[in-house]
């Protein structure tokens, strides 16, 4: 799931070196914090956030194949 | 495979130059400085430019086909993505085991997917215009015969009860199915209303 959100996020960036995940596991949940550039923010969330919606829903299904429930929260 | 060479004061300089005039981002390309900027003892006789050759590495199909081939990896879905580009469009179709993952509820994920896809593709290649469409094991095709009985049933049922009916919220390719599918209908005519993404199909007696 990790390697899945950082290829998702390089994709989206100006600066992809600058893409970081960290992965804090939960009892129950996993929790992604994504961390971009400063000025990536904007392209990882979107305008509404409907790119930040399609991460999370891509990666949601993701971990309902590994029977997970994941979290994704985009830091500063 | 294109390819331009161009040079400037610096080569970060020519660098830039031939990247925009290709429309492509630097991890998508290989660059070859063909000569180093050198100065002159006067500022301005002798000085040389630089000069650099840089070539697109991936096109956008086959960008799409590796960053799809990623994302199946980083899921452990085994399965293939082929990719085929026409005018308008870039189809991307992804098959095999556990792919109904990647559909989600009612086409869910599958739409999510191809918003991504969309982003992605525009923010790695300037000036890319063409839409992308994302399908696992044909299930837009499945939807669109769907799509098209229901709007057949449900046509029928507002003009026995003469009321309007609201469809659920769907896509605009979704709802364009459904006017499509009820254009010519004798007793009913289609609108939407609503906004995205939660626009709906509204089927009223005519």
């Amino acid at each position: 799931m990790k390697q899945l959100l950082e290829h998702i996020a390089r994709a989206l960036v100006d600066h992809p070196d600058q893409v970081e995940v960290r992965q804090i596991n939960g009892e129950r949940s996993i929790l992604l914090e994504l961390k971009v550039a400063p000025e990536d923010m904007g392209k990882v969330i979107g305008k509404q956030g409907r790119i930040a919606k399609s991460i999370r829903t891509v990666i949601s299904a993701a971990a309902m194949g590994a029977n997970k429930r994941v979290m994704v929260e985009i830091v500063q | 495979m294109r390819i331009v060479e161009e040079s400037g004061k610096t080569v970060d300089e020519a660098i830039m130059k031939a990247l925009s005039s290709l429309g492509v981002k630097r991890e998508n390309t290989v660059i070859k400085v063909l000569s180093e900027p050198a100065q002159g003892i006067l500022s301005f006789i002798g000085n040389k430019n630089a000069r650099v050759s840089v070539q697109v590495r991936l096109e956008p199909a086959q960008y799409m086909e590796e960053f799809f081939n990623k994302v199946l990896d980083y899921m452990n879905i085994k399965g293939s993505v082929a990719v085929t580009e026409d005018q308008e469009k870039l189809n991307i179709n992804i098959e095999g085991k556990k792919s109904a993952l990647l559909i989600g509820r009612r086409g869910k994920t599958l739409n999510e997917l191809q918003y991504l896809a969309n982003a992605v593709l525009r923010r790695q290649f300037l000036g890319w215009r063409k839409m992308v469409i994302v399908d696992v094991e044909g299930y837009r095709i499945r939807r669109e015969n769907t799509l098209k009985q229901l709007a057949a049933s449900i046509a029928k049922k507002v003009s026995l009860a003469g009321r309007e009916q609201v469809l659920e919220p769907m896509t605009p390719q979704e709802r364009r199915i459904i006017h499509m599918a009820l254009q010519d209908h004798q007793d009913v005519v289609t609108y939407s209303k609503g906004e995205e993404p939660y626009r709906k199909v509204v089927i009223s007696p005519r």
